[in-house]
Formats: C-alpha cells, structure tokens, sequence
C-alpha cells in the first residue's frame, strides 16, 4: 500500500518546526536548536529505513548502502534520486542533489530583494537568510544520518548550499 | 506449530519474546533462542559457499534439536528475527512467508514514533498481530 502526502504540507511542518525551534524553543542557542532538529531528523531516517529495507537483500558493504540512499531511499521520500554521488574511495561521499524539494521555496538569492538596503543591511539580511537556510538542513542531514546508522554504518553528515536549490549533503564515516 | 518467536537487536539484546506453549517450559525455548544467536552469527561471518543466498534476509534452518527446529532471519537493520516450531516438515516457502509478516508487524511496531529505537518492543497490538500470524502459520501447513 503505497500513502502519499501533499507535499505542501510536509514543507509546511518542515519550516514550522524548524522556526519554532529557532525562534520559540532555543531561540538564543541556535547551535542546540539544530542539534534538536538534527534528532528529530535521526529518529524519522532510522524508521524510515527499517520500512525501505524490508524486501532487499542485506548490504555487503558502505557504498551499497550509499547507493541506496542515493537511489531508493531518495525516491522514496523526495521522488527522484540523487542526481550525483562523489566519494573519494576513503569513507567521504557526496551527494548532490540539483533541486532539492524542501529548498525550492527558499529565495535564492535575498540580497537582490534588499537592494534598495544600505550595502550594511542587505549583507545582514543576506547572512541571516542563509542561516535560516541552513537551519532548513539540519533535518534531512538528521535524516540520512539516522538512516545509515541504521543500516551499521555511524558517520557524521553536513550540509552545503552554496548554489541553491540545488544541494549537496557531505557523509563522513567514522572507522 | 510455532511454539516460541524472538526478535533481537543488533547488540544481541533481546526487543521481544513470545512463547506459545500451555507447558511449563518457557525457559527452555529461550535457551533455544539463545543458542541461535551463535548459528547466525556464524552463519553471517562465514558464509558457506552458496553464493547467490549470500546476503537474503532469510536465513533458513538455522539447526534441528531433537524436538524442535529453529529458523532465523537476518534485516539490513541488523536486527534477528527467530522462529522454534515443533513441526518436522516445514516447508521453506512457508518460513519465509511467516518471516515477511512477521517482520512487517515489526517495522509498523518500530514506527510508532513513541517507540525508542533499542528497546522492548512494549505494544500490544504488536503482540496481539504476532499471535495471529503464528496462528494461521499452524492452520497454513495443515491445510
């Protein structure tokens, strides 16, 4: 039995809960705020994976798993894979997605909109959108985190969205 | 008839265990769980030479006792899912379709986002859909 969600919902939650993290929780410890978002991410990507699992094979070694994630897992939660994946053959891998779903109603680029700003103002609001951005991230980082825990494998996974929409989410495992 | 099903994590420790037998001898089935931990261990160190099953889920027989005889199953996840059954003529297709509902109810169990990852499985419901899958196993085989 296949369930879909509309998808403006699950932005909705997404940012609804990342802004009340940011701004009602831990609004003047920014850096516990994203830790918190970050395990809610762990929880969801470790259930998850127990259900996306249930039918395979087990995997024989990281980067079948990567691929997983790249592929199935991907499709699964966002409807297209992964558009690139980069490993350096030593526990590093990249992956890149193009037009990340949940960044796709975040303005690109905020400090065209501030133009009319002193030079001063439009580089704060420009820094504060990309911390806001970022904080976006600590969930799916939480996500694919607590989904190859799950599978055996402890890594530590950041985020880097310097050409938005597209993204790119950096796995580093822990030998 | 199944007379005992375990479901033990990754570490080994024990999420959920249910024997179905009137007798006294639950202590005894548990023991036989026990035991299995090593067969599958064993089994997913050193695989045997059968290639192609090398990383299913299913494990198969994992050994017969002289009353008993226990299947075992491996998830990505890690985690064990063991079956005892005192039936002597268990048809391998019919294990296997035992452990996919088995390991269904299990995930569904998992995703209760007020289950903590690692510890015993607690619900009821789980327990009340596991009773019913060992029940129709029994009822399957003889019709």
């Amino acid at each position: 039995m296949v369930r879909e969600v509309a998808e403006s919902c699950v932005d909705g939650v997404v940012m609804e809960m990342v802004a009340a993290y940011c701004g009602r929780f831990y609004a003047a410890k920014p850096e516990l705020a994203a830790r918190r978002i970050e395990a809610i991410g762990f929880q969801v990507g470790h259930q998850l994976t127990e259900r996306y699992t249930m039918e395979r094979p087990r995997f024989s070694d990281h980067l079948e798993a990567i691929k997983f994630i790249c592929k199935d897992f991907w499709s699964e939660l966002f409807k297209k894979q992964i558009d690139n994946l980069k490993t350096n053959h030593r526990g590093t891998f990249v992956l890149q997605d193009n037009r990340f779903r949940w960044l796709t109603r975040v303005s690109i680029d905020p400090s065209v909109e501030s133009m009319d700003a002193t030079d001063n103002d439009s580089a704060t609001l420009g820094d504060s959108a990309a911390q806001t951005t970022s904080m976006l991230l600590y969930f799916p980082c939480g996500i694919i985190r607590g989904a190859l825990t799950n599978l055996g494998i402890s890594c530590s996974v950041t985020a880097d969205m310097s050409n938005l929409p597209a993204c790119s989410f950096v796995v580093r495992i822990k030998t | 008839m199944i007379v005992c099903v375990a479901v033990v994590g990754h570490q080994n420790n024990p999420l959920y265990l249910q024997s179905f037998t009137e007798a006294d001898d639950a202590l005894k089935l548990h023991h036989v769980v026990h035991c299995s931990l090593d067969v599958i261990d064993e089994r997913v160190n050193n695989p045997k030479r059968n290639a192609p099953a090398l990383n299913e889920t299913f494990l198969g027989l994992l050994y017969p006792t002289e009353n008993y005889k226990v299947y075992g199953y491996l998830t990505n996840t890690k985690v064990k899912f063991i079956m005892v059954t005192t039936d002597l003529d268990v048809k391998d297709a019919d294990a296997r379709n035992f452990f996919r509902k088995f390991h269904a109810a299990y995930v569904d169990a998992v995703s209760n986002p007020f289950h903590v990852p690692g510890t015993k499985i607690a619900s009821r419901s789980f327990g009340a859909r596991v009773s019913t899958i060992v029940k129709s196993f029994g009822s399957g085989t003889t019709a």
